[in-house]
């Protein structure tokens, strides 16, 4: 098709993919403007902000340098004799810190160990039960296949009452180490189909004569599968993983049912959520934190886009 | 053998010594205490309230978590039903009415804590709010509260010749007025999403039309002509709202310069001072030819504030928050009255209060006398003097809600306002056109299933 | 291979899938069942029930705002799908072409796929904000288009065709991942060939690239219709006002006048719903 293209063809593919650009990234650079923006300047229609404004970022970060007054009834408080010199300096310390004004860094951990908890368990049983699906013979495993099949295809929205009483039920929902645990096996159980049906795909990509080779050479499955088959799954196990914590990380629904109380525990998207009705003039920083709640996404993203853009097509991917 | 059985004597002494300090270090009672102040800078506040009192009292923690007012109800629901509910709650008089029908609310000890920080103390109108239906028991302490009304730009009424916005004719007018959607001001903002405030903007109304949801007697009268002509007036003014469903959140419209008269609690006051102390730090020229956004450095002066609305009979409305402790165990409850108590004295309530002066105004006598009440961190007082604070103040006295009829209290009306029947009403005649007629009977309708009369 | 070997065999298959399994089992499974057996009950919220028959499902089948939570659910499903689709057709199509800087570009257009929902929401909210949004600015001031400022999101009945656009803005990355995959896989020669029988660029996709395409769009259209019949993020995290079916159950479930054996109920209908289309996904699309 070695066609010489019109000077016409040339623009409209211009134009084409400028406003296709546009339709993709407007969201994330009005999402930045605002967040850069004073509040009397929201309510402009350009994109640049009239007076660039980082407070938002510094807030949310506990940057911010502005000394916070201890009121004068405290202090009056604080002279009783019975508080000693230490509780009275840890409670000014506290108080003057700003990093519990919205601890952005702990829902970032929290959010994060959770994810990649969930990553890693559900990537680590995915890997032998989908070769165990793609490689191995008995009774029932198509049956098996198909189940895991269909439990891939049910949302969790299905789940959220039967899986709500079954925690309270047992009383795991009362506190909060409970709590953690039920999340944590609903994230699992929630990437876990994806992840098999994903590595199962891949797997069956992978020439048996290499596995056979290994065994004839004295090796079992099990070292076969750990000296072969992982290895050569390297990357598609960093996707399927990316793609597991890419699903806890934007988890909404059990959070916001099982976690709503235990403020220290908020992952992202509750604390975003709560943030938003807890304060009045928000935008600016509801923008930022939204800014803050895509980057690790992004980076991953950046790094990893080879692998996972391939991984999407071959799983046809989990939402 | 003497000395070995001293030997043993002493090791015992020492072991129990052992187990009675770490005991004792496990003694420590948690209590949990729900909080509707979520704003994080208050949270700031009674978090450090909270850690005084901690070092006050070495065995007794204290959790404090902040839950949304709009979600307090479904938050206690599924807190009952997992076993977790909280120790104290602080929240409206209307939710502890029903939180007090439901019986999770532990009466004895709220009669405990009136008792300790002296009944008398209290402004009588509020604690009126909070008693239950037996007239002698009480389900939560009065704590701070708020009064409601129309926060107006006196410079643009003055401009236009309008008068101040006290009567339903004067606010239509004004509304209409001012609206001018070509160029994106908006004449009024009231509630029209199906939520708390709705109710409060609606109740206000109601009330100055003498409609009530019951009647001296404890029958529902929802569904009278008042409440009609109430409902049919506010479909009127809500064409002047900023476009589609609002709450309080559109206020930012007001500070924004593009909007007349909102209604409002005296919350207010704190972030109009405090908007033009950060609009102090970037001075006019810098928004110069800023389109859409009218930047106004005087919003204080300019603004004026209607707390009485009259039409068949004048009416203030407003909100009082109470702390009730509910039913836990004996050594829970023990912890709970002693930071209830701590939460009462002068300078804990002061600086309670102060988080949000003209906002949070004391439910007790004395307060407003106490010397250091009028000096408030943030110099909002100041800004706004001590004569409009005391008429704030005293304007408590003079409250009215559904809820009081007569001074008796009907805590049903409680249960109505949890289940969000009233701002659900408004909503579809707003935007789902119901007529006002069908609305109302539904309304009432749903009221009756739930209170099973 | 001898007997032993393949006995061999097949326990290690059954004892690498157990773990995944049995979870699997324990948590959807299970949940799949005991949710049925919950919607013949009036469920509290504190795990007491009480039976009551049928009851939970009479109700729902009188109850308007089921009638109109389903509504809503088929124009969300038909407005994505749709929309999904053709965007995704198109790019995979504008994609292919060869310009300068192609990858970056491909790369950039996946961005909203991987962001998570909670990090775009506030912003499309901003951007449809009725007084301070630039969608209403550009239609009303700049186009003129509509004659004054509307509350889109605020009122249902325009929320919804937001949450569409939201969705397929959201989505179209997968789809034009799918479909540009298949795309390069046909062979130049094809359309070489039909150029040499004088087909126009217009007749080579009719007869070319669509019949290639068939089975990629088919497996496209199936599986956004199971997602999105499944999706409560994208839509309550935007637009809470926009009851479809998920949310429906969520907030019967969990808010207001709280009925989780009803919110059961509506979970089975939905799941018999789900069942169906991933039937035909298993038929038709993993046949091919």
């Amino acid at each position: 098709m070695a066609v010489k293209r019109s000077l016409g063809y040339k623009v409209l593919l211009f134009l084409a993919v400028s406003a296709l650009l546009l339709f993709t990234l407007f969201p994330f650079v009005q999402i930045l403007s605002t967040s850069l923006k004073h509040q009397v300047d929201w309510g402009n229609p350009s994109l640049i902000p009239t007076v660039v404004n980082f407070e938002a970022y510094k807030e949310l970060l506990g940057l911010t340098s502005q000394e916070v007054e201890l009121p004068e009834t405290i202090k009056i408080m604080l002279q009783n004799p019975a508080i000693s010199e230490e509780q009275r300096a840890a409670i000014i310390e506290k108080f003057k810190s700003n990093a519990d004004i919205f601890p952005f860094g702990r829902y970032t951990l929290n959010t994060f160990l959770l994810s990649m908890a969930t990553a890693l368990i559900s990537t680590a049983l995915a890997t032998f039960a989908a070769y165990s699906l793609a490689r191995l013979d008995y009774r029932g495993r198509s049956i098996f296949s198909n189940t895991v099949m269909f439990v891939y295809m049910v949302g969790g929205v299905l789940l959220m009452v039967p899986l709500y009483q079954m925690a309270v039920g047992i009383g795991l929902a009362g506190h909060i180490t409970g709590t953690l645990v039920s999340l944590l096996l609903i994230y699992v159980v929630q990437t876990l189909p994806v992840a098999i049906y994903m590595l199962g795909n891949y797997f069956r990509t992978i020439p048996k004569s290499l596995e056979e080779a290994a065994m004839i050479d004295g090796y079992s499955r099990i070292e076969a599968i750990f000296t072969i088959i992982i290895p050569l799954s390297r990357p598609m196990l960093l996707t399927v993983m990316f793609y597991c914590f890419v699903i806890a990380w934007n988890e909404y629904l059990f959070a916001s049912v099982f976690l709503k109380q235990y403020h220290d525990f908020h992952t992202l998207p509750l604390a975003l959520q709560t943030l938003f009705s807890s304060k009045n003039a928000i935008w600016d920083r509801i923008m930022a934190a939204s800014m803050l709640t895509l980057l690790p996404v992004l980076i991953a993203f950046t790094l990893a886009n080879r692998y996972i853009a391939s991984g999407g097509t071959a799983g046809g991917v989990k939402e | 053998m003497q000395p070995a059985i001293k030997s043993l004597k002493s090791l015992a002494v020492t072991l129990g010594a052992l187990l009675l300090t770490s005991s004792l270090v496990q003694a420590a009672t948690e209590i949990e205490f729900w909080t509707n102040q979520t704003q994080s800078d208050r949270m700031k506040i009674i978090e450090t309230l909270a850690s005084t009192f901690e070092a006050l009292n070495n065995d007794i923690k204290i959790k404090v978590v902040p839950v949304d007012e709009n979600e307090m109800a479904t938050q206690m629901a599924a807190a009952a039903a997992a076993g977790s509910l909280p120790n104290v709650i602080e929240a409206g008089s209307e939710l502890l009415l029903a939180f007090g029908e439901e019986g999770i609310v532990d009466i004895e000890s709220n009669g405990k804590m009136l008792q300790k920080i002296g009944k008398k103390r209290f402004f009588s109108g509020a604690l009126n709010m909070l008693q239950a239906p037996n007239g002698k028991d009480f389900y939560g302490v009065p704590m701070h509260g708020w009064i409601q009304g129309i926060w107006y730009r006196k410079d643009w009424f003055a401009e236009r010749g309008l008068a101040a916005p006290d009567t339903w004719e004067n606010i239509e007018k004004a509304a209409r007025e001012l609206t001018d959607k070509s160029k994106n001001q908006y004449g009024i903002l009231i509630g029209t999403k199906p939520e708390g405030y709705t109710e409060q903007v609606f109740t206000h109304f109601a009330l100055s039309n003498g409609a009530r949801q019951f009647n001296a007697k404890g029958e529902l009268t929802f569904n009278s002509p008042q409440m009609l002509e109430t409902l049919k007036y506010y479909q009127t003014l809500a064409q002047f709202n900023p476009p589609g469903p609002q709450t309080w959140r559109a206020r930012d419209y007001y500070l924004q310069g593009k909007m007349g008269m909102f209604f409002y609690s005296t919350y207010i006051m704190d972030d109009l001072a405090l908007a033009e102390v950060a609009k102090g730090s970037l001075t006019s020229e810098h928004f110069e030819g800023l389109s859409g956004a009218d930047f106004d450095a005087d919003l204080v002066k300019n603004t004026g504030f209607v707390p009485v609305i009259t039409n068949k009979t004048a009416a203030s409305y407003g909100v009082l928050q109470g702390l009730a402790a509910l039913k836990s165990t004996p050594a829970e409850t023990t912890a709970t009255e002693k930071f209830v108590e701590y939460l009462y004295d002068p300078y804990a309530y002061i600086t309670f209060l102060h988080m949000a002066p003209g906002g949070m105004n004391p439910m007790l006598a004395d307060i407003p006398d106490h010397p250091n009440y009028l000096k408030d961190p943030k110099g909002i007082f100041k800004t706004y003097g001590t004569d409009a604070i005391k008429t704030i103040i005293n304007g408590f006295e003079n409250i009215q809600t559904f809820t009081v009829v007569d001074g008796k209290a009907f805590p049903e009306s409680g249960q109505i306002f949890a289940k969000q029947i009233i701002p659900r009403m408004v909503y579809s005649v707003v935007f789902e056109g119901v007529s006002p007629e069908q609305a109302i009977a539904r309304a009432e309708m749903e009221m009756q299933d739930l209170i099973g009369r | 291979m001898s007997d032993r070997i393949v006995a061999q065999e097949s326990r290690l298959g059954y004892r690498l899938l157990a773990p995944a399994f049995l979870v699997i089992v324990l948590l959807i499974l299970y949940p799949i069942m005991f949710n049925l057996y919950l919607s013949f009950f009036d469920v509290q919220l504190d795990g007491n029930k009480t039976w009551v028959g049928v009851s939970n499902y009479l109700k729902l089948l009188s109850d308007q705002t089921f009638y109109h939570s389903l509504g809503t659910t088929l124009i969300y499903l038909a407005g994505t799908v749709v929309g999904t689709t053709v965007l995704g057709l198109a790019v995979a199509l504008l994609l292919n072409e060869e310009f300068p800087l192609r990858n970056l570009v491909r790369g950039l257009v996946l961005l909203p796929y991987f962001a998570p929902v909670i990090s775009v929401v506030f912003g499309w909210q901003f951007i449809f904000d009725p007084v301070n949004g630039i969608y209403n600015h550009v239609m009303v001031e700049e186009l003129g288009l509509m004659s004054e400022r509307q509350n889109v999101i605020g009122e249902p009945d325009s929320a919804i065709w937001v949450v569409i656009v939201f969705d397929v803005w959201k989505h179209f990355p997968i789809a034009f991942l799918l479909i540009l995959a298949k795309l390069q896989s046909i062979p130049k020669d094809q359309y070489e060939a039909a150029a040499i029988d004088g087909y126009s660029a217009w007749g080579r996709f009719i007869h070319v690239t669509l019949p290639e395409l068939r089975f990629v769009l088919g497996t496209v259209i199936l599986l956004r219709l199971i997602w999105n019949l499944n999706r409560f993020e994208d839509v309550y995290l935007l637009a809470p006002n926009v009851e479809t079916l998920p949310i429906y159950i969520y907030y019967r479930a969990f808010t207001g006048v709280i009925d989780q054996g009803f919110a059961a109920a509506v979970a089975v209908v939905q799941l018999v719903f789900l069942a169906g289309l991933i039937w035909l996904y298993v038929r038709k699309v993993l046949k091919w």
